[in-house]
């Protein structure tokens, strides 16, 4: 650990276009991994589990949340943590939950993965700060 | 390591928006894993606990019975901002459960005796 890094969870409320609470979300996670802080995982909850939709298909000129998302993650090794509830709803769904559901397709992009809320739970207790973008 | 203390923030009228319903689930199921949390209603959020809502009528959950099992859950530390109640003509007695009423400058030192916030 750097002198003065911080363990940050960081919770996602807003969905990856319409609202800016996640490319926000986004980019301070870029930053703090820059600036040497941890990032111990990010918690999409609300409309925030949109974010991880392999369906998101913006113009060729735009960002696609979801892939930087995935980008990231992968390169930090940070946890995507999706909450399962909130996602059903709103249909975003696994591979397990589909078959389970009797459903035609899934669609969560890898490296989210659906959890409960005590993931959240988990990710607040290790964590120096909590920040949520809504 | 000491548990954190955590502040859910509501702000939202019941129905409308999920926040208010979104709120309740998360805190519920934090309950579980946290015995440090700290619920506080401010602004419109204070509707959220106005009893005889029924949204079944414009096709939203009533989740409104939900909050009778904060108790429970032993989530006791339930906080209402008394200015939000007198703006709003609500009294204490109309709530659906047992609250703490603060005035401004109790709900900001509660607020900051949190060591986490997420707000709703």
């Amino acid at each position: 650990m750097l002198n003065g890094s911080l363990k940050f969870a960081v919770v996602v409320s807003g969905a990856p276009y319409g609202t800016q609470g996640a490319s926000s979300a986004y980019q301070f996670c870029a930053s703090a991994v820059q600036a040497g802080h941890k990032i111990v995982g990010v918690f999409f909850y609300q409309e925030g589990v949109l974010n991880a939709s392999l369906l998101v298909s913006p113009a060729s000129d735009e960002i696609n949340l979801p892939s930087l998302w995935a980008q990231l993650a992968t390169a930090h090794q940070f946890p995507l943590e999706v909450c399962v509830s909130a996602s059903l709803r709103r249909g975003i769904v696994n591979q397990v939950e589909a078959e389970q559901l009797a459903l035609a397709q899934f669609n969560l992009k890898s490296p989210f993965v659906l959890s409960g809320l005590g993931q959240l739970a988990e990710l607040s207790a290790g964590a120096d700060r909590l920040v949520q973008f809504k | 390591m000491t548990e954190k203390k955590i502040g859910i923030i509501n702000t939202c009228l019941p129905h409308g928006s999920a926040q208010g319903r979104e709120s309740l689930d998360l805190t519920l199921a934090l309950s579980a894993f946290n015995e440090s949390l700290s619920l506080f209603f401010i602004g419109d959020g204070v509707y959220q606990l106005l009893a005889g809502h029924t949204p079944d009528e414009s096709l939203q959950k009533h989740f409104q019975p939900l909050f009778k099992m904060l108790d429970l859950y032993d989530v006791e530390n339930i906080y209402v901002c008394e200015q939000s109640l007198l703006q709003r003509v609500i009294k204490q007695e109309q709530l659906l459960i047992d609250v703490t009423l603060l005035n401004r400058a109790q709900l900001k030192s509660k607020l900051a005796l949190q060591d986490q916030l997420l707000s709703f």
